[in-house]
């Protein structure tokens, strides 16, 4: 496969990758506060998204894929607010252990990541544009 | 004097330049992949002096070897002198670079193709009264 079409898939297969882990962390952002709906239940767990590489057959290029979805397996914290549906007997809730400042950075860090792939692609389609210039030069 | 032979240069160091935009979009697919290291090509010049002796693919069932990408361009794991080494991850590729590397190989690919329409521009000179 040509090397530049083969790129354009390369660049693809990142804009997909970054764009899951945009929804991964907007899952956790959204989730930020729900709790449990019974007494001394569990709230939402924040997830986590692992990459991967992976040789592309018909390309001969390498992609990069979304290689496992997990959670985070640290610490709830906890609140005092005896009125809560979730409060245990003592008031306590169980609150999701997503940090905002951890999902705000992972966030940034995907927009960067997302907008150097983007940037790629525009480059790639340039070199074919070159390309092509020699045909309508040469009439 | 074989002036024919610019075209063969110029569309050999094309398709070497293309080989290396694949790479380095590779390198960008990959910035956040764990232990992915960072992939670059031979310089062209290498690419000039040597002839390798390669195994011939005669049906699309072979597999290719990932860093026999092109006929003649071998893709080798880039030097470690970068600035951002190797991340906690285990990955070792610097965005910045990257990005300066495109810019570099489309400036080289834009001078390529502009040399091709001007010598072609040259022979038709010739063909034409």
């Amino acid at each position: 496969m040509d090397p530049l079409a083969a790129s354009m898939k390369i660049s693809g297969s990142g804009l997909e990758t970054q764009s899951t882990r945009l929804r991964i962390v907007s899952e956790n952002i959204a989730n930020a506060r729900s709790t449990g709906d019974t007494p001394g239940a569990d709230p939402y767990r924040r997830k986590t998204i692992t990459f991967g590489s992976e040789l592309d057959k018909a390309t001969g290029g390498t992609l990069a894929t979304v290689k496992k979805f997990g959670v985070d397996r640290s610490k709830y914290t906890e609140e005092y607010d005896p009125g809560n549906p979730a409060a245990d007997e003592k008031g306590i809730v169980k609150m999701p252990n997503v940090n905002m400042l951890v999902e705000m950075a992972d966030m940034r860090e995907a927009n960067r990541s997302y907008e150097a792939n983007l940037q790629t692609i525009k480059q790639t389609r340039e070199l074919i544009a070159a390309t092509l210039d020699l045909l309508k030069a040469s009439q | 004097m074989q002036p024919i032979q610019l075209f063969d240069l110029a569309s050999r160091q094309a398709s070497w330049l293309s080989v290396r935009q694949q790479v380095v979009s590779t390198n960008i697919a990959n910035a956040n992949t764990p232990k992915y290291m960072a992939k670059d090509v031979t310089p062209f010049n290498a690419v000039l002096d040597s002839t390798p002796v390669r195994m011939a693919r005669t049906n699309p069932g072979h597999m290719t070897d990932s860093s026999q990408l092109s006929d003649e361009v071998d893709v080798v794991k880039a030097k470690l002198d970068q600035e951002i080494g190797v991340q906690e991850s285990g990955n070792s590729v610097g965005i910045v670079e990257e990005m300066s590397k495109t810019g570099e190989i489309k400036r080289q690919y834009e001078l390529n193709a502009a040399l091709v329409e001007s010598f072609h521009r040259m022979m038709l000179m010739t063909l034409k009264k």
